[in-house]
């Protein structure tokens, strides 16, 4: 049994957090506040553009290969991506994530495009449409955040994965989650839908408007803890219903950190929450320890081996002065794209930033490496956004490289136990 | 200097550019999940500060219970809890309520009532005494308050036998609180127990209020005066040796929210704040260097645990869970849940009772479920509003410690 220690509980350190649990060993997860899985669709994307859509992601993911040598998925491949969202559904389990991680589902969004993506919740899934289907898009007057209106225009006017047009239409319910409240968000709802009699007078509110032989698509707001909440509202309507995912705060998002978070907890994983990793304690090319910033003094918390899963600029884990230097925060590692000339172009609507593929070069271990390709410190690996050399948000990739870096990071573990062994072999790290 | 005092022109704004607007507060925010009447920490907080010269535009911040949930959820390390308990202040400044003078005076609370302890305990039994204390000074009739008993700490402290054994590990301060000192003197004289048991001398300096009841209700001057007061006492005892204290909440006004949320930025509290320890955190520490006795007896138990909020805000984890668990057959529930909705003196107002009372519902539910005869909790206020909320014993994590060594009851 080693001790661990993974930073940031974003879908990378989570993945990572319980995969080493499983393994055995002691673990302690530092993050600095929520991780960044409730921000999201609550979905799997592996990869959705290329720059045309994706329709099977794992069979594409040689051909991005080809083209981005450098790509996190030419040094994981599609069998590790593979490994790593199989792995990530069966953590979450089959009341939030189906789908065939070979195959992408193209779901209507808040603004009625179709998204291409590879696992979803099962509450979204009646949104794959095809040819002829009669939609009706239901927003209620009290929530922000979902225009109905809006969603089914473009969605009407969106050629389907079959080729063919669905028939959509809006309207609107009056139903306030409490009362004297005119704005709220899905997060509201989601918690008095997991009531069943808020829950029998939204059905009933959504039945008057609907009409018979529709599919209805709704804000992902049918419940937040009670995961059948959809399916009685499913059956009370006695049709099809498809959730739709909306902004921040992400009902579905949530879902999904939360059932980690709490395996986490009930794993005993030492679970410091709320306190910044300032640096890491090193011995002769290994970090023997990681300093957290808790309140009044710092702590060292003692590690055989390190994960670090913090993110990218987003989170912060990377920060760009005003004399255009990028820097990682944690341990200063060395960083890959960041000498470009230009990081920021001023075209916001042309060619891709070269700053969003600014991050850690990794080994096949997920070691961060320096210019010479060594790794920085032996037992230092990373997972998730901090990873160089991918466009995560035009690719749609950013879940499949952080699940399957995480797994990877966690059964390449270069612990002094792994160390000793690998003198007489070479550790690859596959599983 | 100019005139305008720290919580108008706080640092703490700083760490408002940082907000991205991502709305994880919201999602952690346990009063705004159950009443429209707090519109969320985002809303008051990074939101409204852009609208605020000084005064802020409405009077919503003043439903913040001060948790600090939503800065211990934040990401991006944006102080916001911190930001809205300053525009707080400011805006009840020239209009404070008595009520809120009164409550946050917890010293004066302890010595006043200590020598008529039994009168006191009646009369705050008594349904007809508390309708009239609700009308007069808006404490609701039926908020927890704290037992008063005959005999403090100190007066313990001074009667008691000397212990039998030397101290083989040296002088250690132990920081009891207002509470440990006046009211629950039972947790604290367990924890003086346990900390000679493992052989440490402890020292116990006369010790004020840290003032964080004055500081959570906006009275920033008086709860200055109480902390800096109060680190010169625990500096007494003597220089760089380790402060332990049994009162969660009471450590963070130490460790962190002196100085976050009013500026305090004097030595004596940096110094004090670095060395203070959270009982369990303490504990904790001593057995990841091997250095804690282990021979605990058999407590075949399970154990609903609740972390408070302004422990969590600490971002040292839930040590108490680790502690608890090292003696054989203890098996802890944590609650889970952000707040019990007390958050110092907040659930004790009458406009707020109701608000306090929905955010610990979960909790409450939680506690008679999981073992309707004892609950843990780490904090005073806490462990009252958890009691009188859900029938349930609710004790501190050392109460547990001090059975598992098969020490003797205090007397």
């Amino acid at each position: 049994m080693s001790k661990i220690v993974v930073i940031g509980a974003g879908i990378a350190g989570l993945t990572a957090t319980l995969r080493c649990v499983a393994a055995g060993h002691q673990v302690t997860t530092i993050t600095k506040g929520i991780g960044g899985l409730q921000l999201g669709q609550g979905t799997m994307d592996i990869l959705g553009y290329m720059p045309n859509r994706v329709e099977r992601p794992l069979d594409d993911l040689a051909a991005l290969a080809d083209e981005h040598p450098d790509h996190p998925y030419a040094i994981l491949n599609a069998d590790a991506v593979r490994t790593g969202v199989n792995y990530f559904a069966e953590l979450v389990g089959e009341d939030l994530l189906v789908g065939d991680p070979e195959r992408n589902v193209f779901l209507p969004t808040a603004v009625g495009a179709l998204r291409p993506t590879a696992l979803a919740q099962p509450s979204m899934m009646a949104g794959q449409l095809s040819d002829g289907d009669s939609v009706v898009m239901v927003g209620i007057r009290q929530l922000k955040d979902f225009y109905p209106g809006l969603a089914a225009q473009n969605l009407a006017r969106s050629t389907l994965p079959d080729g063919g047009r669905a028939a959509v239409r809006a309207t609107y319910i009056d139903l306030p989650a409490r009362k004297g409240e005119a704005d709220a968000t899905a997060l509201t709802y989601a918690r008095v839908m997991d009531d069943p009699t808020f829950r029998q007078l939204f059905v009933t509110a959504v039945k008057k408007v609907i009409e018979p032989g529709e599919k209805v698509g709704l804000p992902a707001m049918l419940g937040l803890k009670d995961p059948n909440s959809w399916r009685e509202v499913a059956e009370g309507l006695g049709t099809e219903v498809f959730e739709v995912p909306l902004q921040p705060p992400s009902v579905p998002g949530m879902r999904l950190n939360q059932t980690l978070v709490d395996k986490v907890k009930n794993a005993r994983v030492r679970w410091v929450y709320g306190s910044q990793v300032l640096g890491g304690v090193a011995e002769n090319g290994r970090l023997t320890g990681v300093v957290a910033g808790t309140t009044g003094h710092n702590v060292t918390f003692p590690a055989d081996a390190v994960i670090h899963a913090p993110g990218g600029f987003e989170s912060g884990a990377l920060e760009l002065d005003s004399y255009n230097h990028v820097f990682e925060r944690t341990f200063d590692l060395p960083l890959a794209g960041a000498d470009n000339e230009e990081l920021l172009h001023g075209n916001y609507w042309g060619e891709e930033q070269p700053l969003f593929r600014v991050g850690v070069r990794v080994d096949e271990q997920m070691r961060p490496v320096d210019a010479d390709g060594s790794a920085v410190y032996e037992n230092l690996h990373a997972a998730g956004g901090i990873i160089a050399n991918a466009n995560r948000w035009r690719e749609k990739s950013g879940d499949g490289i952080a699940v399957a870096s995480a797994v990877r990071a966690a059964d390449s573990l270069s612990t002094p136990t792994t160390a000793a062994a690998s003198g007489a072999m070479d550790s690859k790290g596959d599983n | 200097m100019t005139d305008k005092s720290y919580a108008e022109e706080q640092l703490t704004r700083a760490t408002l550019d940082h907000c991205v607007k991502c709305t994880i507060c919201e999602t952690a925010c346990p009063v705004s999940a159950v009443t429209p009447l707090f519109p969320g920490p985002k809303f008051v907080g990074p939101q409204a500060e852009r609208f605020r010269n000084g005064l802020s535009v409405d009077h919503s911040v003043d439903y913040c219970s001060s948790c600090g949930a939503c800065t211990l959820a934040c990401p991006q390390g944006v102080q916001i809890a911190e930001l809205n308990s300053q525009a707080r202040a400011v805006m009840k400044k020239n209009h404070m309520p008595l009520r809120d003078q009164l409550v946050s005076r917890t010293t004066l609370m302890g010595t006043f009532m200590t020598p008529v302890a039994p009168i006191a305990n009646m009369a705050l039994d008594m349904k007809p005494v508390r309708t009239i204390v609700e009308k007069v000074v808006g404490i609701h009739r039926n908020a927890p308050m704290p037992t008063a008993r005959t005999q403090t700490l100190a007066g313990w402290l001074k009667k008691r036998p000397k212990p039998a054994e030397p101290a083989t590990r040296g002088p250690i301060v132990y920081f009891h609180g207002c509470a440990g000192g006046y009211f629950e003197t039972e947790t604290s004289k367990k924890a003086i127990l346990v900390l000679e048991h493992l052989g440490y001398e402890v020292l116990v300096p006369k010790q004020g209020c840290c003032g964080l009841a004055q500081q959570s209700n906006g009275l920033f001057e008086g709860a200055t005066k109480s902390v800096l007061k109060l680190c010169e006492q625990l500096r007494s005892a003597g220089k760089d040796l380790t402060i332990v204290s049994t009162s969660g909440s009471c450590a963070g006004m130490l460790k962190h929210e002196a100085h976050e949320i009013m500026g305090v930025n004097a030595e004596e509290l940096h110094d004090v704040g670095a060395r203070t320890r959270e009982m369990s955190e303490f504990l904790l520490d001593l057995y990841e260097a091997g250095e804690l006795d282990t021979n605990f007896e058999r407590n075949d138990i399970t154990i609903p645990y609740h972390a408070p909020c302004q422990l969590k805000s600490q971002g040292m984890g839930m040590p108490a869970i680790a502690l608890m668990e090292l003696i054989p057959g203890v098996s802890v529930v944590e609650s889970g849940q952000a707040c019990c909705g007390i958050a110092g003196t907040y659930g004790l107002k009458k406009e707020k009772y109701d608000i306090a009372q929905a955010v610990g519902a979960a909790l409450f539910k939680m506690v008679k479920e999981t073992n309707p005869d004892l609950a843990v909790c780490d904090t005073e206020t806490c462990r009252w509003q958890i009691e009188a909320s859900s029938g349930v014993k609710t004790v501190h994590p050392i109460w547990l410690i001090h059975q598992a060594y098969g020490l003797p009851d205090p007397r």
